[in-house]
Parts: structure tokens; sequence; C-alpha cells
């Protein structure tokens, strides 16, 4: 399954696909904003689950997820936000712009497996 | 700015030390200050002080600030190899100034979650990263700021606030 991962920070995409490989997923994709996620994807329509970030120059997450809901080619894909925006608020306008699941930054490694394997099941179910 | 927002960000700060670099970290003696590099810890030695690197982040909305953290180069260094979990990091590069943003992005964003669910939405900047020792951050204007020393096993930093809450 290709997954890819959206993140302004080089550290945060190396650590994330770091933990994916070790969790047994080798086909990652990495993009540093929203606007270049978007054309990630149309060359990776097969992608089975993104991970994106909030927070990033150019396209924000939000308004990347919101993009990606919007095409009726990704309407499906299972998105994780992992993001500091973690606030009742936040969280509230993340879910109704079409992300599945939440990840708050700090997280411990087993949290971002554990979160991927519980979207997935979701997703499928 | 009063003495208990600093809190938060301290909370933070040890959250994601234990969480992320598997890092115990011993916090000093709380000092008020009134810009972000006026460093002056009696407890701490001048060696402690040789901060490198400093990465700033700010806050708006219900609140204003700024949160501030300055490494001296080795613990940048130490930080970002526990970070990426490599010994293959030996000067201070792109890689270094990343991890410290992503950082101080990380200790800000987890103290805005419980300051925006008690005082409202909080947002943050995008982090900037300055090297070097001879500059001084003032803004905002007339703020103060609140300065902590910490020591790790993975080297000396300081962390200052400056955070104002906005009145309606």
């Amino acid at each position: 399954m290709k997954i890819l991962i959206v993140d302004d920070s080089t550290t945060m995409r190396r650590i994330i696909k770091n933990l994916l490989i070790k969790s047994g997923y080798s086909d990652i994709l990495e993009a540093g904003d929203g606007q270049e996620a978007l054309e990630v994807l149309e060359g990776n329509t097969d992608v089975g689950l993104i991970l994106t970030d909030w927070n990033m120059p150019r396209m924000t997450g939000i308004d990347f997820v919101k993009k990606v809901r919007g095409d009726e080619r990704f309407g499906r894909v299972p998105i994780i936000m992992v993001t500091t925006n973690t606030s009742k608020v936040e969280i509230i306008q993340a879910i109704g712009a079409g992300v599945n699941n939440y990840i708050a930054k700090p997280f411990t490694p087993g949290t971002i497996k554990d979160k991927i394997e519980q979207t997935l099941k979701q997703m499928a179910s | 700015m009063r003495a208990e927002y600093i809190n938060p960000f301290v909370a933070a700060l040890e959250n994601f030390c234990e969480m992320m670099l598997d890092c115990k970290v011993e916090r000093g003696k709380l000092k008020l200050a009134n810009s972000a590099l006026e460093i002056e810890h009696p407890e701490v030695d001048q060696a402690f002080a040789k901060y490198d690197i400093t990465a700033l982040i700010g806050l708006s909305g219900k609140a204003r600030g700024t949160v501030a953290l300055l490494f001296p180069a080795k613990t940048a260094l130490m930080i970002t190899r526990r970070f990426l979990e490599t010994d293959k990091i030996f000067k201070i590069d792109d890689t270094v100034i990343d991890a410290v943003a992503e950082m101080v992005n990380i200790v800000a964003g987890s103290a805005k979650r419980q300051l925006s669910d008690e005082l409202g939405l909080i947002k943050l900047s995008l982090p900037t990263v300055v090297r070097g020792r001879n500059f001084e951050i003032k803004y905002p204007t007339g703020s103060v700021w609140l300065q902590i020393p910490f020591n790790s096993t993975l080297g000396p930093f300081f962390m200052q606030v400056s955070f104002e809450k906005i009145d309606e």
C-alpha cells in the first residue's frame, strides 16, 4: 500500500517514514506542503493512506484535505492528521473537512502504528 | 505575563523530551527577563549560556507571545541525533535547523492545546531559527519574558516564553 506523508518538516517526515518502515510499510511518498501533495497524488492515484500535518506554508493541511475530499478519485482514501493543532475547536474543524483520525504531536512510536491500523480497520468495515 | 502561563510550556517540553527523545530534563530556576536573550541566571555558568541556535515560534489569536528555545550547538546536535535516531550528524546543518524548528513547534503546539481550551483558540506561526549569538529579540514591545534553564542527558538548553492573554 502506498502511503503519502505530508509535512513541511523534513525531520518529522523522516521520523514518520522510519516508523512506517519499522511497521512493515515500504512504499512511502513524501510532500512538503499541501500543494506539493496534490501534485504527488496526480501521479499516484493509487495512494492508500495519507498522513498530513496541518500548519504548512503554501497550502495548509486542512485546505489539502478539503481538496482531496473534493476529488472523487480520493474521496475514500483514509486521512490521518498528525499535528499539534489538537484543541477541541480544531479537531471538530478537521473532522468536518474529512479527516478520519488524529495523531497529536508529540507521539510515541507505537501511536503511529496503532492509529494506522485502527483507521484502516474502520475504513474497511 | 502571569507566571502560571509558563506551566503548560514547561509540561509540554518535558513531555516532548520524554516521548520523542527518551530524555529526562531537569529544570532550573524561573527568572524574569526584558528580552528574549537576556540570560543572567546566577546558577548558570558561562558555558551554559553560550547558546548558538534559537528556535522561535509566535502565538496569536486569544493570546499573543513568542516561545524561544535556545541551544548550545552541541546540545542541538545531540537532540537532532536522538530525534532522528542517527549518529551521522556532525555539524549544524539544515537537518539540525529543521529538527529544532520542529521541536519548538511541537512544544508550543502542545501548550497551545491546553491554553486554547482555557482561553479560546490560539494560533501558531511557522517556526523560525536564528543562528549566532549577537542579536536581541524584544518583540512584542514591552513584553516580559520568563526564562527557565534546563539540563538534560543531551545537554543544557533554555526555554523563554512571552505570553499575554488578549482581553476583548
